[in-house]
């Protein structure tokens, strides 16, 4: 079927093997923290049937020192970086503010954990939500809109990315900062590009390209590579490529306009087009199939059995430090479209939400003053330079720092000219929905039953169908 | 808790009113009486108190919210907020994957109990005669007791690893091409199962080694005298005096594999395409995961749940309960 035969050294599958470990720890956390919010929800309803259920709020009204609890999803190298940003905040503003920061597992268990964290009135004060959570955030109220304190501090928001903004912009009104923005690109082993015959300096731009230079590296027809290509199974990647192909995600308008996403459209021909071509790739043996696992393909391809993958501009830094190790070049490219057009990829990463559950005014300063911290174009460059993420900040660009950081690594000025040149329209903004992070699951439903042979429209359609029931409960419920 | 406090304090005071009575001047034989025909039947209810707090606290209590859940819709938050009757149920049963998921949830403890009985029967017979070596292999064999369920998860899930995974690579050595453990839906649930038959066995050689060492010597003795040996021994004597332990391993190995969580959610979360998706895990999706906070359709899984395996333990006690001396 679809799987890689291994040829290495044995003692580099152990390697493997306890990277993977490594990995599932990372995940095998997340259940633990998600089993933690299952005892917290049944905690709740006991206490709350015998009738003494704390009403309390955690606010305190007090103007001195400020505590601002900070939850975020940001693990490994990235949250090295964000704990080095917070240690110099902190440092700063001494005996006046301090942040408390707390891992609370991948985007998905964080915003479990924040939602029986409304029930409980113990929220944090600063949260860092993914994107596809946007809308349900707007949606919750229990957050203050970040365009209140823009207005009443007449912060200067020209420096933000406009591109990076218009993700988290309704009605032209910013409810959340943008923090960790992040694009789809194309990573390639150059390496083996060369060793294949191919122009290593001329990333594949369309699917058609992928696929032929893919034949080319597969070990099959005689190329350097166990696989010519390998992509995790993320529904991100159909976002994108919808996205990148002008097309939209839900309907109407993406759910930017006056009136809520009511329908899905993701069983668009953008869509059918990209599984049946990576279908295509599987059964012809130039593509492996890794699973739903990002960690996964992102392993395959750095240990040099893949020619090349789909990953977010976030993992750029991993992949390179990977690859020094194993000894190959990576090359970056932008996200491959169906066709040539002038649309590209959305902004993907997340935000940062403040809560006004049971928090002071004077908290939620604080947690805004943070947040202006976060946005300065240096710590931005940091940031960037530290993890791949795309700065916020379009004078983070024009820091030394980050100036001399993409001269030496031209890969991460990929992304940054992808952003540039992709124009804000309702197709690039992303579908906003209150059900976006159970459509991504959907069409990864959808993506494993074409793998097994299902057409991409059927499989597709029904997957939209299925969502109708859950896009109005959430709708009815918000009306 | 709390509100078993003021109520044992009501028990106290009610007990001292009743007792009140006695102080009074009063013909003492009848007094007697009269105490003894109203203390004896009050106070033994009282003695019922305790075992009921905790009875409603954890099984009363959840089940009864279980059931409110189920009837409601819940807002943003999960909380339940408006009531729809039975429309999660509808929803339940109208869905086409819901019958797919019952199907892998039966063959799921298929996959898990047969082999797993099987195997850890075999290996208890083969270890339960005295030696050095065995007293070894027993250690040996029941060491993944031990194992925490995400712990063996993880070391199972590296060797399921299509790139670099210890299974495809010996599979590979003997000339195959290797299988998708994880990302074939073929094959994803039979892996998990093969993991938790390995996390299984230390535990049921455990038992099944207790069981055998209580056969009496003489039973085992008579039998030798009588020309029984081996197989025959086996199959006749030991087998059918270890069958309390036989049964209570077949009964919570269903109940546990109807249950299982962690090694699905380390190993596939569900995938690909929910073919390892197990009730369980199913109640976990809608309740938990992907932003979803649907704890009325969740809860009537649940309810489906407690039926199944309420239905499977009466039908097991049926069959095989009569059989062995267990109630």
């Amino acid at each position: 079927m679809t799987q890689f035969a291994v040829r290495s050294e044995f003692s580099n599958d152990i390697n493997q093997d306890f990277s993977a470990i490594k990995n599932k720890e990372k995940e095998m956390k997340n259940g633990f923290k998600t089993a933690l919010a299952v005892v917290a929800v049944l905690g709740t309803l006991i206490s709350a049937g015998c009738g003494s259920a704390s009403a309390a709020g955690t606010a305190t009204k007090n103007a001195g020192p400020q505590t601002v609890t900070f939850w975020h999803s940001m693990s490994g190298t990235n949250g090295q970086v964000l704990d080095k940003l917070i240690a110099k905040f902190n440092k700063t503003n001494k005996d006046k503010i301090t942040v408390k920061a707390l891992y609370q597992g991948a985007y998905d268990d964080a915003i479990t954990k924040y939602k029986s964290a409304v029930q409980s009135k113990s929220t944090p004060t600063l949260m860092q939500v993914y994107d596809v959570g946007s809308r349900f955030m707007m949606d919750s109220g229990t957050v203050t809109p970040m365009q209140n304190f823009i207005d009443a501090d007449n912060y200067d928001v020209s420096d933000l990315q406009p591109n990076v903004a218009g993700y988290y912009k309704v009605d032209g009104k910013l409810y959340s900062m943008p923090f960790n923005s992040s694009m789809p690109v194309i990573y390639y082993n150059k390496t083996m590009f060369r060793q294949a015959g191919l122009d290593p300096d001329k990333a594949p731009t369309t699917l058609a390209e992928v696929k032929a230079d893919a034949e080319k590296l597969s070990q099959k027809n005689g190329g350097p590579a166990q696989y010519g290509f390998n992509a995790a199974v993320y529904g991100w990647f159909v976002e994108q490529e919808i996205a990148a192909n002008g097309q939209l995600y839900c309907s109407p308008q993406n759910g930017r306009g006056s009136k809520r996403a009511d329908d899905f459209t993701f069983n668009n021909s953008s869509a059918t087009t990209f599984l049946t071509w990576w279908k295509g790739m599987i059964d012809s043996g130039i593509s492996g199939n890794t699973g739903t696992d990002t960690d996964d393909a992102d392993s395959a391809f750095e240990s040099g059995k893949v020619g090349i993958t789909f990953e977010s501009t976030a993992g750029l830094s991993g992949i390179m430090a990977a690859a020094k190790t194993k000894g190959f070049e990576v090359g970056v490219g932008n996200y491959p479209k169906i066709k040539k057009n002038n649309s590209g990829p959305i902004i993907g990463g997340a935000s940062l939400w403040i809560s006004k559950l049971g928090h002071s005014s004077a908290q939620q300063e604080a947690a805004w003053k943070f947040i202006k911290f976060l946005s300065e174009p240096e710590n931005q460059a940091t940031w960037h330079t530290g993890t791949g993420y795309f700065p916020t900040s379009k004078k983070a660009l024009n820091t030394e720092t980050d100036k001399a950081w993409r001269k030496q690594y031209p890969q991460f000025d990929v992304a940054v000219k992808q952003l540039e040149s992709t124009k804000l329209t309702a197709a690039t903004q992303g579908c906003s929905a209150g059900v976006m992070p159970q459509a991504r699951k959907a069409v990864e439903d959808g993506i494993e039953k074409v793998f097994a042979g299902a057409d991409a429209k059927t499989a597709l359609t029904s997957e939209v169908k299925g969502l109708q029931s859950d896009v109005q409960d959430y709708n009815s419920s918000v009306e | 808790m709390s509100t078993s406090a003021p109520q044992s304090a009501g028990q106290n005071s009610s007990i001292r009113s009743q007792q009140i009575p006695v102080e009074k001047p009063e013909p003492p034989h009848r007094s007697q009486t009269q105490r003894r025909s109203q203390r004896t039947p009050i106070t033994q209810y009282w003695y019922f108190l305790p075992a009921s707090i905790v009875f409603c606290i954890f099984v009363a209590y959840p089940l009864f919210q279980t059931l409110r859940l189920s009837l409601s819709g819940t807002d943003l938050f999960g909380s339940a907020d408006t009531f729809v009757g039975v429309r999660n149920f509808v929803r339940l049963f109208t869905n086409p994957d819901f019958v797919k998921i019952l199907i892998n949830t039966a063959l799921f403890a298929l996959y898990t109990v047969v082999p797993t009985i099987a195997i850890s029967l075999v290996i208890s017979l083969m270890l339960n005669r005295e030696s050095l070596v065995n007293r070894v292999f027993r250690t040996v064999f029941a060491l993944p007791f031990a194992y925490s369920v995400s712990a063996a998860s993880i070391v199972f899930s590296a060797f399921f690893n299509p790139a670099t995974g210890l299974f495809n690579e010996v599979i590979k050595q003997f000339g195959g091409s290797g299988v998708g453990w994880l990302t074939d839906q073929r094959f994803a649930l039979l892996s998990i199962a093969l993991t938790t038959v390995w996390m299984n066995i230390g535990y049921n050689i455990l038992v099944l080694l207790a069981g055998l060492g209580s056969v009496p010597e003489d039973i085992v003795e008579a039998a030798r005298l009588d020309g029984a040996s081996g197989l025959r021994l086996q199959h006749y004597i030991m087998i059918p005096l270890i069958r309390p332990q036989l049964f209570f391993l077949i009964v919570t190995g269903t109940i546990q594999s109807l249950e299982s969580f962690g090694q699905i959610h380390v190993l596939t979360k569900g995938g690909p395409a929910s073919s390892s998706t197990t009730l369980v895990y199913d109640i976990y999706l809608h309740g938990f995961a992907n932003n979803n906070s649907n704890f009325g359709y969740a809860s009537a899984e649940a309810l489906v749940l407690i039926l199944v395996v309420a239905i499977i333990t009466i039908i097991q006690f049926g069959g095989m309960g009569r059989k062995v001396d267990v109630a």
